[in-house]
């Protein structure tokens, strides 16, 4: 048999087609159903979303009696009016406050999603963003601090501890007011 | 200044083709992901709020322009026209989220297209920085002064434990979104790129298409980005991406070294092919467009192809997308109007080039 499609090469691949109910076969050779019927896996869209992802984690981590997980579900924002269900279902928060409502629920969310993760330990805002900054500089200096002594340059180690003492005051002051750039 | 200059014009700062590997590194791009205290997030928020949003986001970055030594133009989404959205999209500076929103939103973009800040999309601010090339350090660190003079005006959700509090539970943290686009033919030839991406996937970070999430890898364009916003600094973010591009850049270096080395004219022939099509073709669809565009960027890089300029097709892999082709046309156009009005496009702008070339060595 040669291949229905070039009429050239002989057919090695047969391709079943179902239409209205019907099959129809079909006998290509390899060049021409590769090109004509290339692998093919029919999808639905959106094959894994985040909120299928979220529910799914809900479900395995709360091994509790339906009813009461089902109130667990109920549990609303106070800002927002959203459910935690609703949160689930969109994969969003509803407004800045639904971290508060949903806290306790959260850690296990956040820890999936971010590799193990559920605390931030990056950049803050305003004045809070200040002191973190003063606290990550102290920190370093302490380090510094430490090298200097195992290194026996005292002079450099005193010099580093003012400067961390000063920040400390800073600190217990209020250090926005004190570090305008 | 209007925005007619955002949508005439198909080149943005970032194509400009320089930048540190800029022959595999097309771009960096920083987002910041940012809330207002006192509002719902824009999935859940009223007009009246969005509105309030809007006018003070806004406000706050015109009035500041001094101090960053940037001009901004503000963009109402609302008074633009679907054409013109599109075309924002096409060249990244809105998301089609912000361009399909029915509530009030904004962006402000800087007169280079350097800088947006999306008002009211998934978050309330987006700042995004573009940089050309491998500037990761440098297109933060932008992001970071815009993100300053916000913080110094508006008051931040933000919660010790979570960060900054952010729509998607994926960005919650920092909020901080660090890409870089790669250009990367060789891997892919190769077929290298599936290891490569199940790899990447471990270590917190994503590769996706050129188009963002869920595309496909258009002219083997590839997108890195971090996975990870909380319990990561920013700074590690970013030290983790820089290291995991220049693997990629090292990897793919060799990979192209060695189709030099095996397959040269195979090679040769396959590049200069692709410049035979765009340079002559009468109807070309997307994907044959970005697959050429993409070989004929090879031959470039690789040094084969000489008397074509790079930033020519950052350029040309922009204006060939519908919105932009209808913008040039004037009309709407269906599909094979369009491929055949993208031919035509392709075909001038290398010619043009070649014109360009041949004045330049005359006048020598």
């Amino acid at each position: 048999m040669i291949c229905e499609n070039c009429k050239q090469r002989p057919a090695k691949v047969t391709v079943t087609q179902v239409h209205n109910g019907e099959h129809f076969e079909r006998h290509y050779c390899e060049v021409c159903a590769n090109s004509l019927h290339p692998f093919y896996v029919e999808y639905k869209q959106d094959p894994l979303s985040l909120h299928q992802l979220l529910s799914n984690w809900f479900s395995q981590t709360e091994q509790q009696p339906m009813q009461q997980k089902q109130q667990k579900n109920t549990i609303a924002c106070d800002e927002c009016g959203w459910s935690i269900q609703r949160f689930l279902d969109e994969g969003k928060f509803g407004c800045a406050n639904c971290y508060n409502s949903f806290r306790p629920q959260l850690p296990n969310v956040f820890k999936r999603l971010h590799n193990g993760n559920m605390k931030h330990i990056g950049k803050a805002p305003g004045a809070l963003g200040e002191k973190i900054a003063i606290k990550k500089r102290i920190e370093a200096i302490r380090s510094q601090m430490k090298d200097a002594i195992d290194t026996e340059s005292f002079e450099e180690a005193a010099k580093l501890r003012d400067e961390a003492r000063d920040l400390e005051s800073q600190l217990s002051t209020g250090g926005d007011q004190t570090d305008v750039n | 200044m209007s925005i007619e200059h955002f949508l005439d014009n198909s080149i943005s700062s970032w194509m400009a083709g320089v930048g540190k590997h800029s022959d595999i590194v097309m771009s960096t791009r920083i987002r910041l992901a940012r809330n207002l205290n006192g509002y719902r997030f824009p999935l859940a928020f009223t007009e009246d709020e969005a509105h309030k949003i809007d006018q003070s986001v806004s406000a706050t970055l015109l009035d500041a322009s001094d101090e960053l030594q940037m001009q901004f133009s503000s963009i109402h989404i609302k008074d633009v026209s679907e054409l013109s959205r599109q075309v924002l999209v096409e060249k990244h500076l809105i998301s089609p989220k912000l361009a399909n929103s029915p509530m009030t939103g904004s962006v402000l973009l800087s007169n280079d297209e350097s800088v947006s800040v999306m008002v009211n999309e998934e978050d309330h601010i987006r700042i995004q920085c573009l940089f050309p090339g491998l500037q990761i350090q440098e297109a933060y660190a932008q992001a970071d002064v815009l993100d300053r003079v916000l913080d110094k005006e508006l008051s931040y959700a933000f919660d010790e434990q979570f960060g900054y509090l952010t729509s998607c539970p994926t960005n919650t943290g920092t909020g901080l979104r660090a890409s870089v686009m790669m250009h990367l033919p060789a891997l892919t030839m190769t077929k290298q790129m599936n290891r490569i991406v199940t790899i990447i996937s471990r270590l917190g970070m994503v590769v996706r298409g050129i188009y963002g999430e869920g595309s496909e890898a258009l002219g083997n364009v590839y997108q890195v980005s971090n996975q990870t916003t909380l319990g990561k600094s920013e700074e590690d973010i970013l030290a983790d991406l820089q290291s995991i591009t220049e693997q990629i850049i090292q990897k793919e270096r060799e990979a192209r070294d060695a189709l030099l080395k095996h397959s040269a004219n195979t090679l040769e022939d396959r590049l200069y092919r692709s410049l035979g099509t765009l340079s002559f073709a009468r109807i070309m669809a997307t994907d044959e467009a970005a697959r050429c565009l993409s070989d004929v960027r090879l031959g470039i890089d690789i040094g084969l192809i000489e008397d074509v300029d790079v930033s020519i097709l950052n350029e040309c892999m922009v204006f060939m997308q519908p919105g932009f082709l209808q913008k040039y046309a004037g009309t709407s156009l269906n599909t094979s109007e369009r491929d055949m009005f993208r031919a035509k496009l392709l075909r001038e702008r290398l010619q043009k080039e070649e014109k360009q070339k041949t004045k330049g060595e005359e006048s020598e």
